[in-house]
């Protein structure tokens, strides 16, 4: 049963892994990446206490990226494919944090709850999303797969495809088009051919409405900050009405006689 | 149409009655709005067969319900691309026809007298809500009742579905994505319950599919592929493997039995990953028998030696029997979707197919309006909360989204799981916000709606919303104001009823023409252009009943089917050098076309020409699909850079290159043409699809005649000369050569009925010739 998990995750981490490039290196970042390397070697899933946390994890600048979580079966099998991976390399870190050895870690982090998974990537702060919510998803192998796939690309492949880029890929129409009156043309007239230009606009408005709409329904669902949720509700609403009609209206000029809008004419 | 209506309803705890009822009644709502709107065609015009393939459906079944099943399967259609002929009844999918003429036998036992016509007419129409039912049940399994309804009331309206099953629209897809939907419903129930008799019910459902429709491959592709990623995600259950070994294996079985399929399920590459993932599924049964007996480091290292070697094998049969020949490749119109430009330089007649084109984001908003901008929302939903049945809608909707970026004609199999998602998302929406506004209703204090409803429902009832409003009084902080939702509820509401709008406009201006009658607004109100049924008319009053008409293949069907004369090809195009030697004689000039036409026994060639109304669909705008298709199988003889001008350009004026102004097609439409002047503003020979004057005015047809040119000119019908027609052409009499002398009048009477031999020798006597006497 673990094995195949094994292999997916795997490949996800693969996916971490190839995410991190081109950062500078620096004297005490080489010193750090080798000290990291030796004991990847030794062990696949590093333990940390507070201070070493601090120096490996919140140190800057990193090249490397680093997921901490507490100590768990899956996630050793994760931290053990990973090692042995053809892709292993010191761009990416196991560790773990006991609340034992580290409690000022989880006060730093303001978590009050073990385990959790955090990412931390080689640029920047982590974000919300780089926690995997524990409480939410369950915890397996599989539900790690799944808060990374949630971050991978169906979203932006479906906005690809119904934005008209295989039409672009076949086609190869014109990145835009200068009208006789000199105008940049950005979309269009006929209903026939499209610009490469054009299918970007669209696929913003399209994923600009979905956005919206998600927000509506998370606001509505959330048991959250009321007022943070008012404003989500109506950032959505005013996402989901003003994008749709600047898309239909878009769509109207492309169709001729084209009798209905929304809003904007 | 009774969406919100229904959600509102199911969410409160409404006892089951209701709640059934309330379904049975947006659904039937959702049926007939469906089957509604679906007949602007029949109103407008006629109940009459549409388009092209409609009419060999129709004519394949009429021909059934005459003369019996087994005689259809049996039949061998002469009338077709002659001189080969076509055995219909194993080159067709028979579901379509077996269904309407079983319906018409059924309605006959009933003293219902039908005639198969209106059946054919009314088919698709009345599967929307077959498809509409699927939906909701398929939606239902995935995510909820409520979100079922709406799923279902998009499919009945959506554009994207109706293009292909108005009424008189009689194709397989008609009745396939009921087919397609309910197989996947099944499929979805026996995953979940892991029982047999729903994986049985799936692969039956199954098998309709294949004999429906050919996209069946898409079934027997995708379904494996759900198998194949819930074991990559580590999902392997007995569930699982109860429905797929079972679905797979009656389902082969099933669709063997439909003659045109055959054996393809064993020896087609298209059917290979189903095969594939039957044995990785055993394989793996048996790894998890195996791991039950073994201790962990034995089993790890097992399997990977196993998993290895039962790839490479699987991997090297598959290869191998590919490369003996056993396992047919992949067939170029399935091929062409993966690699995009294949069939443009390949296989010419799939890329001429203007359904066979890429999709651009218009054809989408134009097909399914808001729900392209909201289906991401379902999937994210879908992604999110993840499960079993669930990784199967995503890959659905995964792979329908990008065929349908590649065919136009695919956007079919995209709408049913965009409905489905878009209804989840919708759904989603409106359950949390109608939610907090019955929450909300005893925290402003409004008792007595509550004492109200109270009294009408019954105890239980009762008990179950006061549970409900002591939760609320948790978390009534929570609320988002009723300004908020009601804002959220109204706009939205507003979208969707934008979207039926739209839905209503699409079907009445874009896909309710029958295209055999033509219908043109001006200000004197509405023509009715019937060139097309007059030109077949024609030929089926006028012609021998064995003539052999010659047409592009598009307008095969047709003429089999209303004029019931014999074609040389059709639309069912599966002889691609049959079809080559057509667009050779079309492309080549009038002498080295007679050749071909006499070599195939052509009677009469019919050509469709809008120069004169303005139809943007004749042959002339088709033309250089026929010359590439013709170059394709004769390169030697037709090349298609001759009938660009020097600067590539394809131009029927004076500048347009002399090959095409000479060539069988360019005559034939434009014959007599420039001596027509259609307007005051224009010149003679001026036309109007193409807004130029033509080049090649006078001119004359040495081995073809003129027999009919319907009314706007749309049809033109061509005799074929015989060659003692045009083999002694007529010399005046001052430039003979050879004189005839004393022509002779015979002076025969009724009364001297005496005869005389011409040129008898005559004896002259009394003469002796003078000599010279020395």
């Amino acid at each position: 049963m673990s094995v195949p998990r094994g292999v997916l995750l795997l490949l996800l981490v693969l996916l971490f892994g190839f995410t991190l490039v081109n950062c500078k290196k620096e004297l005490t970042l080489s010193e750090r990446v080798q000290q990291l390397s030796d004991a990847g070697l030794k062990k696949p899933v590093l333990r940390f206490n507070g201070d070493k946390f601090r120096q490996y994890v919140k140190g800057t600048p990193r090249n490397y990226s680093m997921i901490v979580m507490h100590a768990h079966d899956e996630f050793q099998l994760v931290a053990n494919s990973w090692r042995y991976s053809q892709g292993y390399s010191n761009k990416l870190f196991f560790a773990l944090v006991d609340f034992d050895e580290g409690p000022d870690v989880f006060q730093q982090l303001r978590l009050n709850s073990a385990p959790v998974f955090m990412h931390f990537p080689a640029k920047g702060k982590p974000k919300k999303v780089d926690t995997l919510d524990i409480q939410r998803v369950g915890f397996a192998a599989e539900s790690i797969a799944r808060w990374v796939a949630e971050r991978t690309d169906i979203q932006a492949f479906t906005f690809a495809m119904t934005s008209g880029q295989m039409w672009n890929h076949i086609r190869g129409p014109p990145f835009l088009q200068k009208t006789q009156a000199g105008n940049i043309a950005y979309i269009h007239g006929s209903s026939q051919g499209q610009f490469i230009v054009e299918t970007y606009i669209v696929a913003m408005l399209n994923a600009a409405v979905v956005l919206g709409m998600i927000l509506m329904t998370e606001a509505a669902n959330k048991r959250d900050d009321v007022r943070k949720r008012r404003i989500y509700a109506i950032i959505g609403l005013g996402l989901v009405a003003f994008f749709f009609s600047l898309s239909l209206s878009i769509f109207r000029s492309k169709a001729h006689g084209y009798p209905y809008s929304f809003l904007l004419k | 149409m009774g969406r919100t209506q229904a959600k509102t309803m199911s969410s409160m705890s409404s006892p089951l009655g209701v709640k059934s009822l309330l379904v049975f009644t947006v659904l039937m709502l959702a049926w007939l709005a469906g089957f509604l709107s679906r007949l602007f065609a029949v109103i407008r015009f006629e109940s009459i067969i549409h388009e092209f393939d409609p009419w060999f459906n129709y004519r394949a079944t009429a021909h059934m319900v005459k003369n019996g099943f087994y005689n259809f399967l049996n039949w061998f259609d002469e009338r077709a691309w002659y001189p080969l002929g076509r055995i219909v009844g194993g080159t067709v999918y028979p579901g379509l026809m077996v269904t309407s003429g079983s319906i018409h036998y059924i309605l006959n036992l009933l003293n219902i007298p039908v005639h198969i016509r209106d059946i054919c007419v009314f088919l698709a129409p009345i599967f929307s809500g077959l498809t509409a039912i699927a939906t909701y049940l398929l939606t239902k399994e995935i995510w909820s009742a409520g979100a079922g309804l709406f799923a279902a009331c998009f499919i009945a309206v959506v554009p994207g579905y109706i293009s292909r099953s108005v009424a008189g629209s009689y194709d397989n897809e008609g009745i396939a994505i009921f087919a397609l939907m309910f197989t996947y419903f099944l499929w979805v129930k026996s995953v979940k319950t892991g029982s047999l008799f729903w994986s049985s019910m799936a692969s039956l459902s199954y098998f309709y599919m294949v004999s429906a429709w050919g996209g069946y491959v898409y079934i027997i592709n995708l379904i494996p592929l759900h198998v194949f990623a819930l074991l990559l995600m580590g999902r392997f259950s007995h569930r699982l493997y109860t429905a797929y070994t079972t679905f797979y294996i009656l389902g082969l079985i099933c669709s063997m039995q439909i003659p045109f399929v055959g054996f393809q399920p064993i020896r087609t590459s298209e059917h290979m990953a189903a095969a594939g993932v039957f044995a990785l599924l055993n394989a793996v049964a048996v790894l998890k028998y195996l791991q039950s007996v073994m201790t962990r480091a034995e089993f790890r290292h097992f399997f990977l030696v196993a998993a290895g070697t039962a790839a490479g094998a699987v991997f090297l049969a598959v290869v191998g029997l590919t490369w003996m020949g056993i396992v047919a490749p992949w067939s170029g119109r399935f091929y062409s979707l993966w690699d995009t430009g294949y069939a443009k330089i390949h296989i010419p007649i799939i890329a001429s197919v203007s359904e066979h084109q890429p999709t651009t984001w218009f054809s989408f908003f134009f097909d399914l309006h808001i729900l392209v901008a909201t289906f991401p929302v379902g999937l994210w939903y879908c992604i999110k909360n993840i499960n079993d049945e669930r990784v199967f809608i995503v890959l659905f909707a995964v792979s329908a989204v990008y065929f349908a970026g590649v065919m136009v004609r695919l956007m079919l199999t995209l709408t049913p799981v965009v409905c489905v998602l878009g209804g989840i998302a919708f759904s989603r929406l409106f359950e949390v916000y109608l939610k907090e506004e019955e929450q909300s209703r005893p925290q402003s204090g409004d008792s007595s709606d509550d004492d109200e409803d109270g009294e009408k429902n019954n105890k239980y009832d009762k008990a179950g919303k006061l549970r409900k409003m002591k939760h609320e009084q948790q978390s009534s902080n929570d609320g988002l104001g009723v300004n908020i939702r009601s804002m959220v509820i109204v706009a939205v509401l507003m979208i969707l009823m934008m979207f039926s709008v739209h839905c209503t406009w699409v079907t009445s201006n874009a896909y309710s023409s029958p295209s055999i009658v033509l219908a043109s607004y001006s200000q004197d109100g509405r023509q009715i252009l019937d060139d097309f049924r007059e030109a077949y008319y024609w030929l089926a009053q006028n012609t021998d009943t064995d003539a052999r008409v010659m047409s592009w293949w598009d307008y095969g069907y047709q003429i089999a089917g209303m004029a019931n004369r014999t074609t040389l090809v059709d639309n069912n195009t599966w002889n691609n050098s049959h079809i080559a030697l057509v667009g050779k004689a079309m492309s080549s000039n009038e002498t080295a076309a007679y050749d071909i036409m006499t070599a195939l026994d052509v009677d009469y060639v019919l050509v469709i020409f809008g120069g004169v109304i303005g139809y943007s669909g004749d042959d002339i705008n088709k033309f250089l699909w026929m010359v590439r298709i013709a170059e394709g199988e004769h390169p030697k003889d037709i090349k298609e850079s001759d009938y660009f001008t020097d600067r590539g350009e394809f131009r029927v004026d004076a500048q347009g290159s002399s090959t095409l102004l000479n060539c069988l097609m360019y005559k034939l439409s434009y014959y007599r043409f420039g001596e027509l002047k259609l307007d005051f503003r224009t010149p003679h020979g001026f036309d109007r699809t193409r807004n130029t004057v033509i080049g090649n005015k006078d001119f004359k047809l040495t081995y073809l005649e003129e027999a009919y040119t319907t009314e706007h000119w749309l049809v033109r019908v061509y005799r074929v000369k015989k060659p003692d027609e045009f083999n002694r052409p007529r010399i005046p009499v001052s430039q003979r050569k050879v004189k005839r002398r004393n022509v002779y009048l015979t002076k025969k009477t009724s009364k001297r009925r005496r005869g005389s031999i011409k040129n008898r020798p005559v004896v002259v006597k009394g003469h002796r010739p003078k000599t010279k006497l020395t």
